[in-house]
């Protein structure tokens, strides 16, 4: 069971697989019962509907309120959203402010 | 100079189905298909969202088994 995510795994956003390298990378010694992991998969289902949802919501907003008439959300709009629901900064998308 | 870090390189979630996913639920909400950096970012989001968890489980985890010792 030691096979990487293939591209035939298409039906789920995350596998198992790709799960457990990411537990090793926490704590090598972790393991995690067979329940545990399945339901982490239902959180970042659910994680991953929540941040959509609620950066379509702040993109409306957003387009509501300005000018800009492109009318999709933007990567502003989702860091906008983890930061404040989900206290998450993400780096490397460009959009920090640079410091000399 | 000013130094760049970024973790673009690898992406937790399978990102074919996360664009479906975006897709789908944009339409819904009457917007077009954003770029694929928002699902990059969405995916690392969901990694970071995880390890966190994760990394509290093995805490706890480790506690319960320091009590079973006693």
């Amino acid at each position: 069971q030691t096979k990487t995510n293939s591209s035939s795994e298409s039906s789920v956003l995350l596998t198992k697989p790709r799960l457990q390298e990411l537990v090793r990378e926490v704590d090598p010694n972790e393991q995690l019962d067979e329940e545990v992991e399945d339901c982490l998969l239902q959180i970042a289902d659910e994680f991953v509907e929540n941040v959509i949802n609620g950066s379509c919501l702040i993109a409306k907003h957003r387009i509501q309120n300005g000018s800009n008439r492109d009318n999709k959300v933007e990567v502003k709009d989702v860091q906008l959203f983890l930061e404040r629901n989900w206290n998450l900064w993400i780096p490397g998308f460009g959009t920090e402010e640079l410091r000399p | 100079g000013t130094q760049i870090r970024s973790c673009k390189d690898e992406v937790l979630l399978n990102l074919p189905l996360l664009q479906q996913r975006i897709r789908q639920q944009m339409a819904r909400h009457g917007l077009d298909e954003p770029s694929s950096d928002v699902a990059v970012l969405i995916s690392h989001a969901a990694q970071e969202r995880l390890k966190n968890i994760i990394e509290k489980l093995a805490v706890i985890a480790e506690h319960r088994i320091d009590i079973l010792k006693i």
